[in-house]
């Protein structure tokens, strides 16, 4: 993926969250949305597709396969048209109405075949809880509430979908990178960790090495960077 | 911005230079439903229809499941989403193997909308079918076999936090080989922390009693309650408590398992219909008595009362079930393989003349009942 792309879509995702929120849709379905837009995206050349349809298919599709039942059509509709075009007025009932809808549900069959019909999406999220509770028994009491470091996690976690990240790493060794980071972040050190037998990453999964932490950190790094970046 | 919003022009999301050739992309993925001839159709419900069908280069001997597209305004269905989903994530010898999904081509004449169809494994028979033929007779050790699987294949769908909600015999598919595949997973959800699930879910025959008083919080007893009526039917040869209305039900499940009352399952009682519905008092329990006129055999009793109890939280788990001794004493679970070689013809329910003449067949289409000719009933299976 060259630069110009990795920003278009870091923009898409940023759409996406936007849109996602607006809906009320919880993290996970929004997160899967994400997934599903740079699975489509693996597979298909940007210059094709409108990426802001595909990103609005993504979160209804999103939303159907992790049974955020209260996001129908019509709403994705209207906030995705809201999102994109603040300064135009809201859309009303009619013929650009429908057309907007028909092209979203035909949209979803396209992208439904794209995927060979893999919307199963599986996210770092409960590993990190799981991980995030050990730790916590690890840390003396004071040093876990004076420093942020799970909430920083869960931000580390939620940016982290900018990028096509949960495609290529397994969600353990993401939860594992978010939580070395957030530590590197704050300066503080799992106790006792220079002094054991095993790492503490170890621990928590076998297969995964201080390289792939240090890949896993980079690419969150670079996604800070691109957002430095669209803002200046 | 580059790309302001959605675009319309293009419909389906195809090439934005080419507007109209959406129907002719092509698919890696999704192939035509074309590469599949179709032979017979062998079912029909409120799902769709199903054929039997073969692979036109392979020769396999595939069943195709059509998609309803009911809703069309709200794109893809949810229910054949969460099939797809479930069945991809399911991979048991019990349990029904999709292999892919197909679509028909959008033209003109469809109106460019495609049908999807998911494409099964062919199994030869189902339960329904089987057990409607007077001329298929299962020996205890088969019975034993049949019933090994289908607990073993729910045992492996409630590991897997998935509810079938749709246990029934015509639902249970059987191969030539004598492998019992469970099949529709049209109404059946993954459990998770959301603990308000529709209560109109399962056939009403068997339908649990937790969920006719409106348990919306239920879990994998349903299915088991579901094993039980399967079971019992393996012997009686047609579904044990066929009631006409939710109350008839419920009277035909308190006239077998005994009056519902708290003393029996506490906190029915709090259940949202228990109110409601007309509760039959003055019942007790009798499922091991009225059973054995069909039944002889005592632990296949004893396992039907625990598959059968009324309390959801005390009913038998699939585990424990299989550890019960009717699995264990004599005559061990026999292989069906044989006793199906006897029969060359395919035994399914849509086929099969009705088992229960002047009854109320709440799942059969109109068309079913007056099939053509009674030599036609069943397919050839070879």
């Amino acid at each position: 993926m060259n630069e110009n792309e990795a920003v278009v879509h870091f923009r898409v995702i940023r759409f996406v969250y936007e849109a996602g929120l607006k809906l009320r849709m919880k993290t996970i379905p929004i997160a899967s949305a994400c997934v599903l837009y740079h699975r489509f995206f693996r597979e298909n050349k940007l210059d094709s597709y409108d990426p802001y349809l595909i990103a609005a298919t993504c979160l209804y599709l999103g939303a159907k396969t992790e049974e955020e039942q209260h996001v129908n059509i019509r709403d994705v509709v209207n906030v995705t048209y809201r999102t994109l075009n603040r300064d135009k007025p809201a859309l009303e009932m009619g013929t650009t109405f429908q057309q907007y809808r028909e092209t979203i549900v035909n949209c979803e069959l396209f992208l439904l075949r794209s995927l060979q019909f893999k919307s199963v999406v599986y996210h770092p999220h409960k590993f990190l809880l799981h991980y995030l509770k050990y730790l916590e028994d690890w840390f003396d009491p004071f040093t876990w509430k004076s420093v942020p470091i799970s909430r920083t996690c869960w931000a580390l976690l939620r940016d982290s979908y900018h990028s096509p990240l949960a495609l290529r790493y397994k969600p353990q060794h993401i939860a594992i990178a978010v939580i070395y980071m957030s530590l590197l972040c704050h300066g503080v050190e799992v106790p006792s960790n220079r002094v054991s037998d095993s790492t503490w990453w170890k621990v928590f999964k076998e297969d995964i090495t201080l390289n792939e932490i240090k890949d896993i950190i980079n690419e969150i790094v670079y996604t800070y960077d691109m957002e430095t970046a669209l803002q200046t | 911005m580059q790309h302001a919003q959605p675009s319309s022009s293009h419909s389906g999301g195809g090439p934005i230079r080419q507007p109209n050739r959406h129907e002719d992309l092509e698919f890696p993925y999704c192939p035509d439903s074309n590469k599949y001839e179709k032979l017979a159709k062998i079912g029909q419900g409120t799902f769709g229809e199903v054929f039997k069908a073969r692979d036109r280069k392979t020769k396999q001997v595939v069943a195709m499941k059509k998609v309803l597209m009911e809703n069309e305004k709200e794109g893809f269905p949810i229910t054949a989403l969460r099939e797809i989903k479930i069945l991809q994530l399911l991979k048991n010898e019990n349990v029904v193997n999709l292999i892919e999904i197909c679509r028909t081509k959008a033209t003109p004449y469809n109106r460019f909308k495609s049908t999807f169809y998911l494409i099964f494994e062919f199994c030869e028979h189902d339960l329904a079918g089987l057990l409607s033929n007077v001329n298929v007779k299962f020996s205890l050790g088969e019975i034993k076999k049949v019933m090994q699987q289908l607990l073993n294949g729910l045992y492996y769908i409630h590991t897997n936090n998935i509810l079938h909600r749709d246990m029934k015999a015509a639902n249970i598919l059987i191969t030539k080989a004598g492998v019992l595949k469970m099949a529709d997973f049209g109404l059946a959800r993954a459990l998770s922390h959301i603990t308000k699930y529709t209560n109109r879910v399962v056939t009403l025959w068997y339908r649990p009693p937790e969920l006719l008083l409106g348990e919306r919080n239920y879990g994998s007893p349903i299915d088991i309650w579901g094993a039980g009526c399967i079971m019992a039917e393996m012997w009686t040869r047609s579904p044990i408590m066929q009631g006409k209305t939710e109350q008839h039900q419920l009277t035909l499940i308190s006239q077998l398992c005994g009056s519902i009352k708290p003393e029996v399952w506490p906190g029915c009682d709090k259940l949202e219909l228990y109110s409601k519905l007309e509760i039959p008092d003055g019942h007790k329990r009798k499922v091991k008595e009225r059973l054995k006129p069909y039944v002889k055999d005592q632990y296949a009793l004893d396992l039907l009362d625990k598959l059968l109890c009324l309390d959801p939280s005390r009913r038998i788990d699939s585990d424990t079930a299989l550890n019960h001794d009717f699995f264990w004493e004599d005559p061990a679970p026999q292989d069906l393989s044989r006793m199906l070689s006897q029969h060359s013809t395919s035994m399914f329910e849509f086929l099969a003349p009705p088992r229960r003449l002047n009854n109320y067949r709440p799942a059969m289409p109109p068309q079913a009942k007056h099939q053509p000719n009674m030599d036609q009933h069943f397919e050839r299976v070879f």
